[in-house]
């Protein structure tokens, strides 16, 4: 069998069969409309969904890159402070959380193409029951059984086709995003345990610490050597005055 | 014929286009017997395009039962060898 015979069942089975549930075919109308309906919401629903992981990795990005940014600026000031080796630690930090931020970019980039997939979905889904409600008013209103069967077949085939494609629309984008959330899900429980140091902490860093004791020493030097001058200066007086 | 391209449209496509689709679809197939999946991809997009050029795009209101479902231009090669499998579209 061919991939396109093997694809049109796959779409066709997620059809309902819901035309033969019903003795009369306007009651068949109104629950495939409901059905429609539901559908209709369930893709909605998706797409916030994909919003609210959008959402979420966007901030992380956020996070990561002033994080970044904060690993620079230690790397400056530890190179100022002539630690070389501190500013190593910094730099070799900011390589990781960059690989980290590239990762979130792309899987960000993933998540986009498949919102606008799924918005799409929702705007063809939308108009094609919306199409169904009219035909499905004329039918019931013209209502001859003989003729209505036939009619409501094509519409019913036409309509429940489309909730198929939708439905596998939503559950690719599903599994795309559980896989994502699985991953950050652990993540966050590794750093919750303890296991994992939390990459986007925003608290104090041993980088962070040392830097300043060492600009909290050199103000003691600076401090010190004022002092010094301010008593050398005073001896040195005093010297010239005992002359 | 009406054609649907998943996550996409429905076309009507000329019954003329057939024996081209059928031959597309026996070389995708090989392709998957193969473990090829470098040409996979190209391959497909081969066949929309063919569809896409070839066919009319059904009107968004109209309601019609598609003769042929076409996969999504995206699908990935894993996809498409679990759709052998008859695993479905969707690999557990």
């Amino acid at each position: 069998m061919g991939m396109l015979s093997r694809m049109t069942m796959i779409v066709k089975s997620k059809v309902s069969t819901v035309l033969d549930k019903a003795e009369d075919p306007r009651e068949t109308l109104d629950y495939s409309y409901e059905k429609q309906m539901e559908s209709l919401r369930k893709v909605k629903r998706s797409v916030l969904e994909m919003v609210t992981n959008k959402r979420r990795l966007e901030l992380q990005a956020g996070k990561v890159e002033a994080k970044v940014e904060k690993l620079t600026s230690q790397a400056k000031e530890a190179l100022n402070a002539g630690r070389e080796d501190l500013a190593r630690i910094a730099l070799e930090r900011k390589r990781s959380a960059i690989t980290e931020l590239q990762a979130l970019e792309e899987q960000l980039a993933g998540l986009e193409t498949e919102q606008e997939k799924l918005t799409h979905a929702e705007q063809r889904l939308q108009s094609k029951v919306e199409a169904f409600r009219t035909k499905k008013e004329i039918i019931k209103a013209q209502y001859n059984a003989a003729q209505a069967q036939v009619r409501i077949g094509s519409a019913l085939s036409g309509v429940s086709e489309e909730m198929g494609d939708v439905s596998i629309a939503i559950e690719r984008a599903q599994s795309k995003t559980e896989s994502l959330q699985a991953k950050a899900g652990a993540i966050d429980e590794l750093i919750v345990s303890g296991v994992l140091d939390d990459p986007l902490n925003m608290g104090k860093d041993e980088i962070e610490i040392e830097l300043e004791k060492l600009s909290s020493s050199s103000s003691v030097e600076d401090e010190m050597k004022a002092l010094k001058d301010e008593i050398g200066n005073d001896s040195t007086k005093q010297l010239e005055e005992g002359k | 014929m009406i054609v649907r391209i998943l996550a996409e449209d429905q076309y009507d496509l000329p019954g003329k286009y057939i024996d081209e689709l059928n031959s597309i679809d026996n070389e995708l197939v090989e392709l998957v017997e193969d473990g090829n999946a470098t040409d996979f991809n190209p391959k497909l997009e081969e066949m929309l395009n063919m569809v896409r050029k070839n066919g009319a795009l059904v009107p968004i209101d109209e309601l019609v039962e598609s003769d042929l479902v076409l996969p999504n231009s995206d699908i990935s090669f894993e996809e498409a060898t679990s759709l052998f499998k008859g695993e479905g579209l969707i690999p557990n």
